[in-house]
């Protein structure tokens, strides 16, 4: 395989945007992504787009609306991950040796939905007897501070601290700083959780290009290397599942660490898919940033914060920046490229080299979720 | 397997439809029974009752009656939810001592509700569709609710 490098990176504010199209949503994370790199336009091999609920030919909606036509476009849906999958394609096609320079865009529009949740598919079980997003990881919640012995107080922390970094991101959906007192006042979702412990829904938009060693270093650009990418899906059982356990994070983290040759203790930052307060805790134990069952620990010590030994969430994660689904892991991307080139300003992680990405979801009866991609980068 | 129509109980005026009538059975008293699925092939339960089993992918997965008692593995209040869906209502997953785990609705007192309690299947109205028919499903209840 060969060498992957990050040439260039895009993203909106997300934010509502109900006026604008999908396409007008993702053109500009592509523009400033292409101008960044200095690729030229004829020089791209491929285009792959995520995006989960965009409907037909998204990336060329986008794509012809710069002008740029004629190459493969591949647009991928697989729920929350679709972005990060589409990364992963764009990984595949440089590292084989298919392309030399790819573009990868994800971009979602779920104010077309007019607010509420994301519609689920109701071929499903579970759907159709009434399941919501919320309600399976409110679950997930209540049979952690069951094991555990977590309080909602607690678990209104993770809430605070997203928004404490979200407030430092001018990408982000929501700028708000929270106290523990808001987050537990506020209006019910699923109990334990209130309006604040669930990630907003947006229209978002971002992009990366990806580029060979050799052409990474023509246009000046080998600085930030991805070096793993991993996409892994859930496994399923119409039986017991322990559910304060990640086990699809967990086995995805263990494919992506062993391909980077590195483990928990190496990264400086991490974006992971804090779709709900309760998944970021038990994704810092998926990942090994700390024990099972000490997840609130790690983040009360203020570990995981802006300052700490290792940041999650720079951005503000799902929670603060916002999951318009496909545009998500993307984003994520942007994020981790940016801190390891020391762009970030108000949220950067001083001396950021080793930073990952983990997009996660999908709800379908029986499987942990249906996608997870993780990916590394290095500079 | 002789199928014995199912109806629900709770409903308000209009007689309600059942969301999957197939997953349940009544028996000789009337009372509601779970319909999953068992294998033919290696003998794997299913709920609902599978088109091909999951275990050995053989497609001969026969109807299989499934205990109505399980036990709470966790559950949530929900208050947010699509239009027709009565909130606020119980979800659960419950765990069959066969080794299945079902989603269903809880129709118990939230405040009476806790990990681990046992639970017996019951039927309940949950929902209405666009028309405004209710809708009935499985569900299941506490001890509590089933002696008031």
């Amino acid at each position: 395989m060969r060498e992957v490098y990050v040439a260039g990176t895009g993203i909106i504010p997300f934010a509502k945007y109900p006026e604008k199209t999908l396409a007008d949503l993702g053109w500009p994370a592509v523009r400033e992504a292409l101008l960044e790199s200095r690729v030229q336009p004829k020089k791209i091999g491929a285009v792959y787009c995520g995006t989960a609920l965009g409907g037909m030919l998204a990336g060329q909606r986008v794509m012809k609306t710069l002008g740029i036509m004629g190459m493969s476009i591949v647009n991928i849906e697989n729920a929350c991950s679709s972005g990060s999958s589409a990364l992963a394609a764009g990984w595949l096609a440089i590292a084989s040796g298919q392309h030399d320079i790819v573009v990868v865009v994800g971009v979602e529009k779920l104010t077309r939905f007019n607010g509420g949740m994301v519609p689920l598919e109701h071929e499903d079980w579970e759907v159709n007897q009434g399941v919501v997003m919320p309600a399976v990881y409110a679950m997930r919640a209540q049979r952690y501070m069951h094991e555990w012995g977590l309080t909602a107080r607690q678990l209104a922390e993770v809430s605070v601290k997203a928004h404490e970094h979200g407030a430092l991101n001018p990408n982000a959906q929501i700028r708000k700083r929270v106290t523990v007192e808001e987050v537990m006042a506020a209006r019910p979702v699923s109990d334990p959780f209130t309006l604040w412990h669930c990630c907003p829904t947006g229209d978002g938009a971002a992009c990366v290009v990806l580029a060979s060693g050799a052409a990474a270093r023509e246009l000046g650009a080998a600085t930030v290397q991805l070096v793993a990418s991993d996409i892994t899906s859930g496994l399923y059982t119409n039986g017991y599942r322990d559910m304060t356990w990640a086990e699809l994070t967990a086995r995805g983290a263990h494919e992506a660490y062993e391909m980077a040759g590195v483990g928990p203790q190496d990264i400086d930052v991490a974006e992971i898919h804090d779709a709900f307060t309760i998944a970021e805790l038990m994704y810092y134990e998926a990942f090994g940033f700390c024990e099972r069952g000490a997840a609130y620990s790690f983040l009360r010590s203020g570990a995981s914060s802006l300052g700490g030994s290792t940041p999650v969430n720079p951005s503000g994660g799902l929670l603060s920046r916002g999951h318009p689904l496909g545009a998500t892991g993307v984003a994520q991307a942007v994020e981790v490229v940016r801190q390891l080139q020391g762009r970030s300003g108000a949220h950067q992680v001083e001396g950021a080299r080793l930073g990952l990405t983990h997009a996660t979801g999908g709800g379908i009866s029986g499987l942990d979720h249906g996608a997870c991609s993780i990916h590394i980068f290095k500079r | 397997m002789k199928s014995n129509a199912i109806s629900a109980t709770g409903a308000a005026s209009a007689s309600p439809r059942m969301i999957a009538p197939q997953a349940l059975e009544a028996d000789e008293n009337g009372r509601p029974q779970l319909v999953g699925g068992k294998c033919a092939s290696c003998g794997a339960l299913s709920f609902p009752k599978a088109e091909v089993c999951s275990d050995c992918m053989s497609d001969a997965v026969r109807p299989q009656l499934l205990q109505g008692e399980g036990v709470l593995y966790s559950y949530t209040t929900v208050h947010q939810a699509p239009r027709g869906w009565r909130v606020p209502f119980v979800l659960g997953y419950v765990d069959l001592a066969n080794g299945l785990r079902l989603l269903a609705h809880i129709q118990a007192r939230p405040e009476a509700l806790r990990i681990g309690l046992s639970m017996r299947l019951a039927t309940g109205v949950v929902a209405a569709d666009e028309a405004g028919t209710p809708l009935a499903t499985y569900v299941f209840t506490t001890p509590e609710e089933r002696h008031a």
